[in-house]
This record gives structure tokens, C-alpha cells and sequence, in this order.
């Protein structure tokens, strides 16, 4: 009865949360900077990222030769790639509320530079930075990768 | 049998530490010149770019890892050995390889916090003085986000103070589209007692606790 009672309580603080915390399809955060050949990969269609676009999970940014493109997510984690680059956003979820919390960036190819975030304040081990050959473990601020430097 | 396993496991778990030390501490071979071009990653660990403070980073894959503790040190990383020993880049190099993408990374977010006075959604009068930093900020952005979140002390019901939290959000936001914003620019939200700064029991009067927590990006 008393386990009962507490996940009812549970339930009702979860219940006012929700409305506060998010609605569905929350964006991951958006588009601050961009200049050159900028592009958001979004459900499989390549669209030129303005500024402002927003960005969600499972988005990837791509830029051209000249391009440049600069995220803040909603979390305060800002990411911003060079020319010839690719990073895609592979999970985002802030809710800290609710305990959910985590980011997974996979740079693709070209220069980018990361700067830590809320996540990995509260959570160091929820943000994972991938290349294709290694994974970058980050206990705050900031975090520059050359991908294929060589 | 049993401390026997653990015995060997334990053995195992160190020969594996040991070869990532080895691994990270040597220089690892250059890869060779007549096999096909190994792509590398370049990791590097920078200050920050607006307070200059240095974290630390691990770079690992199944080869083993390398930890990165001070600013400009890097490591570079392929698939077929360990991430290489820490190599210190000069200020020209990270200039040079990552100054131009370090132009492109937006403004650093900004927390305000602003109070209220007791059971009201009233500013105190220090914190009406912050409003003008608040939207001098929000201005300076091409792109601003604002969220304003309200909070209450533990005095009165729970659930009312999530009102009062939500009225403290709103007039945050009513006084920032009178100094210009657009309403839409400024989400609300209201903790309530939920989250306080000053931890308290049940029914406390605090004032550090009534406030808004304005973040700007």
C-alpha cells in the first residue's frame, strides 16, 4: 500500500512536469551561426541550414568547401564545424527533471569544436563524442577534432 | 576455484591496463608508408574560449586510451593503434588548425536570476535593476533564446506556488517584450517549489528562493 502510495505520488509529479519540461519533438537546439555552403540532413532530406533552423536529434549539419556552421543546444552545449565537415547529432535528451539526460555527437568528417554543456555537468559519463576512430570522453569544456587529419 | 578465478581474471584485467598504459605513455610507429593511407583523427583539448578554463578528455578506442589534461594537448588516433601520447600543440598550430571554427562557435549562453518579493510576482528592487543587462544580452544575439523559468519559497501549497512560479515566468516575459523582445522569443515554465535554490523545509519563508532563472542564448 505504501509502495502504491509512492508511485502514485510519482506518477502526479511526473504529471505536472511534463507540461513544463517539453512537448514532443523538442528541437535539440538551433542554428546560431552559419556563413558558406550549409546544409541540415533532416528524415533523409538535405535542406540549407539559415540561421536560426532548428536542429533535432538524429539531424546531421554538413558544410561545403567555404562553410561554417555554429549550434547551441538546448542544454548550453555549443558545436561548431569548419569547411568539408559533418557532425551529426546521434541522441540528445535534457530533461534533468526526470533524470534523462544525454548527447552523443558523431563528427563525421572535417573540423569541429565542442564546448561542454549542462549534460556533462550534471552527467559526464551521458556525453559520448565519436570519430570514426575513436571515442572522446569529456570532463567539461573544450574539445577541438580534426577527423581524417591525415 | 573461486579465488583462483578471480586470481586469473585479475591478471587479465591488469595485463590489459598495462598495455594501455605502454600504449599511451610510447610513440606509437609511424603506420607503414606501403600500405594504404590510414585516415587519422586529431583530438585536442582547448581553453575556453570565454573563460579559458581546461577540462580533461579521454580519447580511447579498442586499442587503448590517452587522457588529456592540459590546454593545446592533442592525440592522434587511428584504427589500428592506440591513441598516441599526448603531444602539446603550440598556440600557431591550434591557431592554424581550429582558430577558424573557433570563430564560428556561437556566443556563450547567459544565466540571470532575477527575485521577487514575498507571494508576488513583483521584482525586488535590486532585480529590476538587472532587467536592462538581461535585454542588452538578449539584443546583442542575432538568434536569441530566452527561457525564463519561475521558482517560489516553500511557504503555501504546492501546486499554487507552481501557479505563482508560472506568474513570475510571465511577468519576466511581459517585461522583456515592453523593452522590445517578441513574446514568442521568451518560453515560460514554472518549477514551483520544486527545485530551490536555498534548501528548506516545508512552509519557509526564503527569498532566494522566489526568483526567475532567466537563460539567454
Amino acid at each position: 500500500m505504501r509502495n502504491y502510495l509512492s508511485l502514485a505520488a510519482g506518477v502526479m509529479v511526473l504529471g505536472l512536469a511534463i507540461p513544463a519540461a517539453a512537448e514532443t519533438a523538442t528541437p535539440a537546439g538551433r542554428i546560431k551561426t552559419v556563413s558558406g555552403d550549409a546544409f541540415i540532413v533532416h528524415a533523409g532530406q538535405t535542406i540549407p541550414a539559415t540561421i536560426g533552423h532548428e536542429v533535432f536529434e538524429s539531424d546531421r549539419v554538413r558544410t561545403g568547401h567555404d562553410g561554417r556552421i555554429g549550434l547551441t543546444l538546448q542544454d548550453d552545449t555549443r558545436v561548431a564545424i569548419g569547411p568539408r565537415s559533418e557532425v551529426a547529432v546521434d541522441s540528445f535528451s535534457y530533461a534533468p527533471a526526470e533524470g534523462s539526460l544525454g548527447l552523443a555527437l558523431k563528427f563525421v568528417q572535417g573540423v569541429a569544436v565542442y564546448v561542454s554543456g549542462k549534460i556533462a555537468k550534471l552527467a559526464p559519463d551521458a556525453v559520448r563524442l565519436e570519430t570514426p576512430a575513436a571515442i572522446v570522453g569529456v570532463r567539461g569544456t573544450t574539445v577541438a577534432l580534426n577527423v581524417g587529419a591525415d | 576455484m573461486m579465488t583462483r578465478g578471480c586470481a586469473v581474471l585479475g591478471v587479465a584485467v591488469l595485463t590489459a591496463a598495462c598495455a594501455s598504459t605502454r600504449a599511451a605513455r610510447e610513440p606509437q610507429p609511424q603506420p607503414e608508408p606501403s600500405t594504404a593511407r590510414q585516415a587519422h583523427d586529431l583530438v585536442a583539448l582547448l581553453p575556453d574560449p570565454g573563460t579559458g578554463a581546461v577540462g580533461r578528455a579521454v580519447v580511447s578506442n579498442r586499442h587503448g586510451q590517452v587522457e588529456l589534461t592540459q590546454a593545446r594537448e592533442s592525440t592522434r588516433v587511428g584504427g589500428d593503434a592506440a591513441p598516441t601520447a599526448p603531444v602539446l600543440l603550440t598556440e600557431d598550430e591550434a591557431a592554424r588548425l581550429f582558430g577558424e571554427v573557433l570563430d564560428a562557435l556561437p556566443p556563450a549562453p547567459r544565466h540571470f536570476t532575477l527575485y521577487f518579493k514575498f507571494e508576488s510576482e513583483e521584482l525586488t528592487d535590486e532585480s529590476r535593476r538587472l532587467v536592462e543587462d538581461v535585454v542588452q544580452e538578449v539584443k546583442h544575439r542575432p538568434v536569441p533564446d530566452v527561457i525564463a523559468i519561475g521558482h517560489t519559497d516553500t511557504t503555501g501549497a504546492a501546486r499554487s506556488n507552481i501557479q505563482l512560479g508560472l506568474r513570475r515566468a510571465n511577468a519576466v516575459r511581459t517585461i522583456l517584450v515592453g523593452a522590445g523582445l517578441t513574446a514568442s522569443a521568451v518560453a515560460v515554465a514554472s518549477h514551483g517549489e520544486a527545485e530551490l535554490l536555498v534548501h528548506t523545509a516545508d512552509g519557509v519563508y526564503e527569498p532566494k528562493n522566489r526568483r526567475v532563472e532567466i537563460t539567454v542564448r
